[in-house]
């Protein structure tokens, strides 16, 4: 079920949902809109819009979501690894009567 | 070192007979096996939402007068609050997509045949409490919307003969969405609900472990062998994979379309236009409006509620209902999930034109 | 230097390295849900006070303002001049009192005792009570945190 092909294409699916997520709501994402945006909008229609509260936080952040991604990747990898593993052990019968 | 603990453990708890169960469990691989993976996503969320929960309840104040300041407080002054509040919202969402997802895959494969009655039984209630999580959860914030929202979702129970009112009033703490409308659902949210659902979830998660999992219909009848995989580890490890894209696609969306906070609602203003409830709400909501006010002398609201409570009930008496599985009674059932998951969609994608 | 037999094994190895990595992107969610659950208490730098209100209270005795969410005391002495404390025990944390027959501040918590000027003199309080800095500009009167050469 989780072949390359599968994975690399939900992976990459998952990367431009999240990459294109930005650009279908500019108003939350540059840093001079953020540092108009919240002032205004506050008065003009009473909203407070979520978003990160200075460039330092925006930098963090994207930061994060890039190492999150990466190291989904990465865990995903040995996962794969570790399952094909198992998978031969099982074949082999090496967990018939083991505890563990 | 692993060992150690282990009989560490087990000379106080027992834990072996556990842990030989879960190593023993099988699951079995057939065409249905990748709506497994739905169960444990559900759970996935679940925690997520405990674990955001626990955090917002330490800053959100459940007042009339505070309640909706102190989530614009989490959003502004609290440091990354506001990604907080997105996870849960948005986590909430995926949690009851997911039950859908559970729910109509079951119903599909027809996994409720004997003996797993009660297990689809209790998940019928377990959706109901998701649903009213999700609803309760909604007012929280005490904008506009929800609160409107709220009026109109708690004003239809009133149309169910007899009890109709007492329902309402139970729901809202008087006559009317108050204040004290906001604190019963607070209360509802965080204590009441997680209790019933830790045992109803206790109950559907034992019987799930102890009848293992279902075949397809036509396998189990031919009596086929299926292949199977040891639930511990192998089957674990494709869970987990599943979590970790699961949990990136959640963070990414929270992060990046985070849900913003109107105004604080006021009892006295007019409604708002747009009121929706929740998109797992819509198909009800269209449904009820496409009711004519008046049908022979009851209100088409009334109509409305009626059917969907008796619908609700053939919902969860279905494992009965469907005792010919193979037969063409079973096909009809089994149409029957298309025809909703179709009336489901056209009806929300309806109620948003 | 070869080692006779290998530290782990491959699958130690890779057990390891998936654990390890997973630890740490865990450990990354962990520190927004810190952040959030201690966010940063800022005592003010400065709190700005109407003088008028202060003006007219009478030697030796005190008016009490907000130092952020803490007690802040005004006294004014005999000569007309003022002092301003932060006046929170510094034994336990309860809010302590004047008592201008005695010319000392009491805190009832523990029998806490300060001399007039703020220094402990009786009871568990280990130090005396913060001082504040205050300036009058105008009507103005601005209370800040002491600076660190202290004040007479």
């Amino acid at each position: 079920m989780f072949g390359k092909r599968v994975l690399v294409h939900m992976v990459l699916f998952c990367f431009l949902l999240v990459s294109f997520g930005p650009l279908l709501y500019p108003a939350q994402q540059t840093v001079e809109e953020l540092q108009t945006d919240t002032a205004q909008s506050e008065e003009e229609s009473e909203k407070i819009v979520a978003s990160p509260q200075n460039i330092k936080e925006e930098t963090g952040i994207f930061v994060f979501v890039g190492w999150m991604w990466l190291s989904i990747c990465v865990l995903v990898f040995f996962l794969r690894l570790k399952i094909r593993e198992a998978d031969r052990l099982f074949r082999l019968k090496f967990f018939s009567d083991e505890k563990e | 070192m692993k060992s150690e603990v282990q009989s560490w453990l087990d000379e106080r708890f027992g834990l072996l007979g556990i842990t030989r169960f879960l190593t023993h469990k099988k699951v079995p691989l057939h065409k249905h096996t990748i709506w497994f993976y739905t169960g444990s996503a559900i759970l996935l969320f679940f925690t997520i939402q405990v674990i955001t929960g626990f955090m917002l309840i330490l800053y959100y104040k459940p007042t009339l007068e505070l309640a909706n300041e102190s989530v614009g407080r989490i959003m502004t002054e609290i440091p990354l609050g506001w990604i907080i509040r997105s996870v849960h919202s948005w986590s909430a969402s995926f949690m009851i997509a997911f039950v859908f997802v559970h729910l109509m895959s079951i119903w599909i494969t027809k996994s409720y045949r004997k003996p797993r009655e009660l297990t689809w039984m209790s998940g019928v209630i377990l959706l109901l409490i998701s649903l009213f999580f999700g609803f309760t959860g909604y007012l929280l914030p005490w904008d506009a919307l929800s609160f409107s929202a709220t009026k109109v979702g708690t004003d239809i129970p009133r149309a169910i003969p007899v009890v109709g009112a007492w329902v309402t009033s139970l729901l809202r703490g008087g006559e009317d969405v108050t204040g004290d409308t906001l604190t019963r659902f607070y209360g509802i949210h965080i204590c009441i609900l997680p209790v019933f659902l830790f045992i109803l979830l206790g109950i559907h998660i034992y019987l799930v472990q102890k009848q293992g999992m279902s075949l397809p219909v036509e396998a189990e009848s031919r009596g086929e062998k299926v292949r199977e995989i040891p639930f511990w580890p192998n089957f674990v490890y494709r869970e987990m994979i599943v979590w970790l894209l699961l949990v990136g696609i959640l963070l990414s969306l929270g992060i990046f379309l985070p849900p913003s906070l109107d105004k604080a609602a006021d009892l006295m203003a007019p409604a708002p236009e747009g009121i929706k409830p929740e998109w797992y709400f819509l198909f009800l909501f269209q449904t009820l409006k496409i009711f004519p006010a008046k049908i022979l002398f009851v209100t088409g609201e009334t109509l409305a509620v009626l059917l969907m409570i008796f619908a609700g009930a053939l919902f969860f008496f279905l494992p009965f209902i469907d005792n010919k599985p193979l037969q063409r009674k079973g096909k009809i059932i089994t149409g029957a999930a298309y025809i909703l998951i179709i009336y489901a969609l056209v009806m929300s994608i309806w109620s948003l034109l | 230097m070869k080692l006779k037999h290998s530290l782990f094994t491959r699958r130690q190895f890779l057990d390891g390295l998936i654990g390890g990595w997973l630890g740490a992107l865990l450990a990354s969610f962990l520190y927004p849900i810190i952040k959030f659950i201690f966010p940063p208490y800022r005592e003010p730098d400065e709190v700005i006070l109407a003088f008028s209100e202060f003006r007219d209270i009478s030697p030796n005795s005190v008016k009490t303002f907000a130092w952020g969410s803490k007690l802040g005391i005004l006294k004014k002495n005999d000569d007309g001049s003022y002092w301003a404390f932060v006046g929170v025990c510094t034994h336990l944390d309860c809010n302590v009192t004047y008592l201008p027959d005695q010319r000392k501040f009491f805190c009832a918590c523990h029998d806490g005792w300060y001399d007039e000027r703020g220094r402990n003199i009786g009871g568990p309080p280990p130090k005396p009570l913060r001082r504040l800095t205050l300036v009058i500009e105008g009507d103005n009167l601005i209370i800040r945190k002491e600076s660190p050469e202290g004040v007479s």
